[in-house]
């Protein structure tokens, strides 16, 4: 007995061993990051002494980074960007995720197999056509054409699907009876219970939005369009050495990702477990 | 059923109108050539005296205004975009000029794509490098210069051959307004603290190797770096085609051993930075050189600029970079000195230009002797060169005072960096691809240099 | 009048009721398995119109339903269709034309695929890509899996370790990579600077991390380190859907953790590893951005041996402009991640067989 309880302690503290092992290398590089963004460049590699903060904290990294480059219009453009493509995600799919789970109608099958072919589809083999498509509709250099390229994805209407899914039939069907219209139940049914999947789903969309870096660079061109990802890596191409401008800098595009993560991942795992994405 | 015969009409013509847009294209230049058509036949029914046709085209333009939408990079921190423009408003007031800031990063790439197909409505475009150039050409993106040229009497030599190289069968389509050429800067400090001469404008490259180690100091946390080389291929291939036996468009690369060898051999010894390290940072040779530990950096003239401005607005510290010169690049053994490459920055009119004579007009002058003298007084180099562009750069504030920086702008023969050639974008490619691999020492000097070869003269075939 | 339409309503029904009872009898007695869907159908049919004529509505209670669903999907789907699936039609097509974008098409049958054949860089990217996919998909699997099963149990803090193994995960490239690359600097890094302090590695041979061969491993080290967070929380969502009972019986029976992991958890999950596995996949094929961002410094380029698909595909389609053959690449990519798909559908259907 006594064996199996030293067994069992010593178990615990591996465990947490490797827990806490495991949580220093995923966080190391955040905090390089936050320390680096107040060093001159000069301390930034002094290795001995590591120092994590300075005697004299640079603060003005922060300050500065807004006047090097325009980074407050590459602000303006990402929230833009990201707030219009996740709302538009959340409203189209979950609207046509409601059909397919809850209604019958010609046709459904074939539909949703569409949807289901092209996510194993990766986006990079129909870029180009894509491209010479949205820049025949004019919409070349603007920032529609980014809204146009994310906001309409499978994933969110196979996600949202999967969640409808897992809510009972008979609860649309008694709504029914009662006389609701079918956008009626959408709307004060359906939409109320799915919290979790929605917050996934904006988890998702928001930081793909935030952080894409190949569409942007494909579609926006111009100086003023540009996103906070094309902005930092041009700041890194120009200003190559200035490791606490850069660093400053990426620290204040984490930032807005980071407060939507931490506001909404107490639904996280359980919009992941109910909407079948675990398989 | 009804919708999804809907949805199959929309799609169906989609497509039709994607297939058509690809077949518009052609359609969409004819235009253009009209207009040649039209400005030639123009020319062959009236050869009115040259004064007469600018009257009229004055009074003309002044009529109506006419705006002229150009492609440009960096405008926050290039001078001349600015200067050029108000410049030529000032002399042209129904003329307004609009410049779109491409960024410098992928400029000709992010160029191409706006002037693919129709829907582009630049006027003028600035072509910032050969391939990109060639890859507009083939794209019937700009409209050949030739007749213009003719009809305006634009004296071709006075760009010193530049133009030769830029030709695509028999046909101009840009002309140059900047011509850069490579130098060697070097920072004269170092050389009086390590008590050597400086470099001069007649070394071979075996000297100036010497020189390079000889004010290398290795010794840990005040490390000197003899040379500097930025992780462009130009920076060490094209040394080698100085000796104007061989050009980068040969198909077989064996000349450039030695050069890689002096570079990579000064890597191994604590000479010069080393690739990889500046491949990680992605650090810019200008926070190289103006760190304060780097004697000798070989770059364009354009670099000279830079210095002037950021030593004068105090973005670089005097005390380390700010007592420098400039020599002519090192040359082969037994070619004259001044031999060094050019890079030429140029303009274009598109062909989707409605007003491709008042687009001409800016083109013509920008490239000119006025502007020229616009682009000198920022201390950038026209591609004109003329004895008083020299003396006003020469004179600027700022400029190394010592007769050797000044005789170091007198060039003796100018090869660029890339001449036209067929599939020059894909050659470009496969070049830089191979040199970043044997700088990381992926590839020895000789499968690098085997692969090139092999690649690009597959090329060619 | 309006009698007149009843009565003309209420007969065309019987004539439909008629009709749609001799074709019931039909079906019963039809063997073909087509002709009898073919019949089957047109019940339906019949059906459907007499309804409408009953309640007197101009379109029937199933086209009703039908529109009805439409409108919910619409607003998606026309957004997709025009998006995504012209796209990828036209992707199909571009494959086998040559075209620059610019001047006319020309159809060029499979020569941009014999071309493929002899591409020394499209062969190297396609090595990289396969290298690294081998690398990173049962790295990250067995990463993630690992941590789901430790922070699915009660271990005080758990909470906080879960949003610290997401961090990476929600974090930009651009911003992570350029720490990265600080880090694993190759003479000014701390990674290196340990590895010469602490373990004497002379300074000649520091690993190169950004270059060569070990390129591809800096990528592979790099995308587990990001992604295993967000396969966690899916590996998380799949453990807690396993019932605890089975684990008390497994107990009761004696059986080790090695065991319980080995007959229970395994099994349980092997749909949630499937999916996985799957999404890992396709992700490391479009492996763009890493690639670019660790090895490729300031222009972007890079060598042989750090060229992947999508890097070659970008460049080809808007650096050279030869639409046409960068589009024969994509369906390489494509036929890869179709086939891997293929088998692991096969692999996970048998098990469940």
């Amino acid at each position: 007995m006594r064996s199996a309880h030293r067994k069992e302690i010593i178990g615990k503290i591996v465990v947490y061993a490797v827990l806490i092992i495991i949580a220093l290398a995923m966080i190391t590089p955040f905090l390089w990051m936050f320390s680096a963004a107040i060093k001159s460049d000069r301390e930034v590699f002094k290795m001995n002494p590591f120092v994590f903060i300075p005697k004299v904290p640079k603060w003005s990294n922060y300050v500065d980074i807004w006047t090097k480059i325009p980074f407050l219009k590459f602000v303006e453009n990402t929230v833009f960007l990201t707030i219009v493509v996740t709302i538009l995600q959340l409203l189209t799919s979950s609207f046509a995720a409601y059909a397919f789970a809850k209604l019958k109608f010609r046709y459904k099958n074939g539909l949703f197999l569409a949807y289901i072919a092209t996510i194993a589809m990766p986006w990079q083999v129909y870029m180009v056509p894509q491209f010479i498509l949205m820049r025949k509709m004019g919409l070349n250099d603007k920032l529609l054409a980014i809204i146009c390229l994310q906001a309409f994805s499978a994933f969110g209407v196979f996600l949202m699907k999967q969640f409808y899914e897992s809510v009972p039939d008979d609860l649309c069907e008694a709504a029914r009876i009662d006389g609701m219209s079918e956008y009626k139940i959408y709307m004060k049914i359906m939409l109320p219970l799915s919290k979790p999947a929605l917050a996934t789903l904006i988890i998702f969309t928001f930081v793909n939005t935030w952080n894409d870096y190949l569409g942007p660079l494909i579609y926006l061109k111009t100086q003023e369009k540009k996103t906070i990802q094309l902005g930092l890596k041009m700041f890194i191409s120009q200003y190559s050495s200035d490791y606490g401008l850069i660093m400053a800098g990426s620290m204040l595009s984490l930032i807005p990702v980071l407060i939507v993560f931490l506001c909404l991942q107490k639904y996280f795992v359980e919009g992941i477990a109910n909407t079948g994405l675990k398989g | 059923m009804k919708k999804k015969v809907i949805s199959l009409v929309l799609s169906a013509a989609m497509i039709a109108s994607l297939l058509a847009g690809c077949g518009g294209a052609a359609v969409e230049s004819a235009p253009a050539t009209d207009v040649q058509e039209v400005a030639e036949a123009v020319q062959e029914e009236a050869p009115a005296p040259e004064p007469e046709a600018a009257a009229e085209e004055v009074t003309e333009e002044a009529a109506e205004p006419v705006t002229l939408k150009w492609a440009i990079w960096d405008e926050s921190t290039t001078q001349y975009w600015g200067d050029i423009k108000a410049a030529y408003e000032a002399k042209n007031p129904n003329v307004t000029i609009e410049m779109v800031d491409l960024g410098s990063t992928d400029y000709m790439t992010v160029l191409a794509t706006e002037l693919s197909g129709s829907g582009s409505d630049f006027d003028v475009v600035t072509i910032k490098d050969v391939p990109g150039y060639a890859t507009l050409v083939q794209k019937n993106a700009i409209i050949p210069l030739d007749d213009y040229i003719s009809a305006d009497g634009v004296d071709l030599s006075k760009y010193a051959g530049a133009t030769d190289q830029v030709v695509v069968d028999g046909k101009l389509y840009e002309l140059p307004f900047r011509n850069d050429f490579w130098v060697l800067f070097y920072n004269k400090d170092i050389f009086d603290a390590a008590n050597v001469d400086y470099p001069t404008n007649d070394m071979t490259w075996a000297e100036y190797d010497e020189l390079a180690r000889k004010v290398t100091d290795t010794s840990f946390g005040s490390q000197i770096y003899g040379a500097h080389y930025h992780t462009w291929r130009s920076t060490v291939q094209l040394c080698s085609v100085l000796d104007g036996k061989h050009t980068i468009l040969d198909g077989e690369y064996d000349f450039m051993r030695p050069y890689y060898e002096m570079v990579l051999n000064q890597e191994a010894d604590g000479v010069c930075r080393k690739y990889t390290d500046l491949k990680t940072e992605g650090l810019h040779y200008s926070a190289a050189f103006s760190g304060g530990d780097v004697a000798m950096l070989n770059m364009g003239s354009w670099f000279i600029a830079t210095m002037l401005t950021n030593l004068a607005s105090g973005e670089y510290d005097p005390s380390l970079c700010g007592n420098w010169g400039i020599v002519k690049y090192p040359h082969a053994e037994g070619v004259e000195p001044g031999s060094t490459l050019g890079t030429i920055t140029g303009l274009s009119v598109t062909s989707a230009c409605d007003t491709p004579d008042a687009a001409w007009d800016f083109v013509k002058w920008v490239s000119g002797e006025e502007g020229a003298a616009v682009m000198a007084s920022s201390g950038n180099f026209p591609a004109i060169m003329t004895d008083e562009v020299k003396t006003a750069i020469t004179g600027l504030e700022g400029f190394p005072a010592d007769d050797a920086s000044k005789e170091a702008l007198n060039v003796a023969n100018l090869y660029l960096e890339v001449p036209y050639g067929e599939n020059v974008s894909e050659i470009n490619s496969i070049l830089d691809s191979y040199h970043g691999s044997i700088m990381t020492g992926e590839m020895s000097i000789d499968d690098g240099l085997a692969a090139m070869s092999q690649e690009v003269s597959a090329l060619l075939k | 009048m309006e009698k007149i339409k009843e009565t003309q309503g209420s007969g065309q029904i019987n004539i439909l009721q008629d009709a749609l009872k001799t074709t019931i009898e039909k079906v019963r007695d039809e063997k073909d398995e087509k002709t009898k869907r073919k019949l089957i159908r047109q019940i339906e049919r019949y059906n459907n119109r007499i309804d409408m004529l009953r309640s007197g509505r101009r379109i029937s209670r199933q086209t009703r339903k039908n529109l009805v669903a439409y409108s919910f999907i619409a607003p998606n789907f026309i957004g997709f269709c025009v998006f995504t699936l012209i796209p990828i039609v036209f992707a199909f097509a571009l494959a086998f034309m040559n075209w620059d974008g610019s001047n006319p098409v020309s159809f060029e049958g499979f020569n941009n695929f014999k071309r493929l054949a002899s591409d020394t860089f499209f062969k190297a990217a396609l090595k990289n890509t396969i290298i690294y996919c081998v690398g990173t998909v049962p790295l990250t699997m067995i990463a993630s899996l690992a941590l789901a099963i430790v922070l699915n149990q009660k271990v005080i803090g758990r909470g906080i370790f879960r949003t610290i193994a997401f961090f990476p995960y929600v974090a930009s490239l651009v911003a992570i990579t350029s720490v990265w690359k600080m880090l694993f600097h190759p003479s000014k890094g701390p990674v290196n600077n340990i590895l010469f302090t602490f373990f004497h590695i002379p300074q000649d041979a520091l690993p190169q991390w950004f270059s060569g061969s070990l390129c591809v491993i800096s990528m592979i080290l790099f995308s587990v380190w990001k992604y295993m967070g967000y396969y966690m929380v899916i590996y998380l969502a799949g453990l807690q859907g396993i019932s605890k009972e089975l684990y008390e019986a497994a107990s009761l029976d004696g059986a080790g953790t090695w065991n319980q992991f080995r007959y229970i958890t395994w099994p349980q999950l092997s749909a949630t590893t499937f999916f996985v596995v799957v999404m890992l996949t396709i992700n490391c094929f479009k492996v763009y951005d890493v690639a670019v961002m660790l090895a490729g410094g300031g222009s972007g380029e890079l060598t042989v041996s750090a060229t992947v698909l999508v890097y070659y595909i970008y460049q080809k389609a808007f650096i050279d402009w030869d639409l046409g053959y960068s589009s024969a690449v994509a369906m390489v990519l494509f036929l890869m991640v179709l086939i891997v798909t293929i088998i692991q559908f096969r692999g996970q259907a048998r098990k469940e067989a």
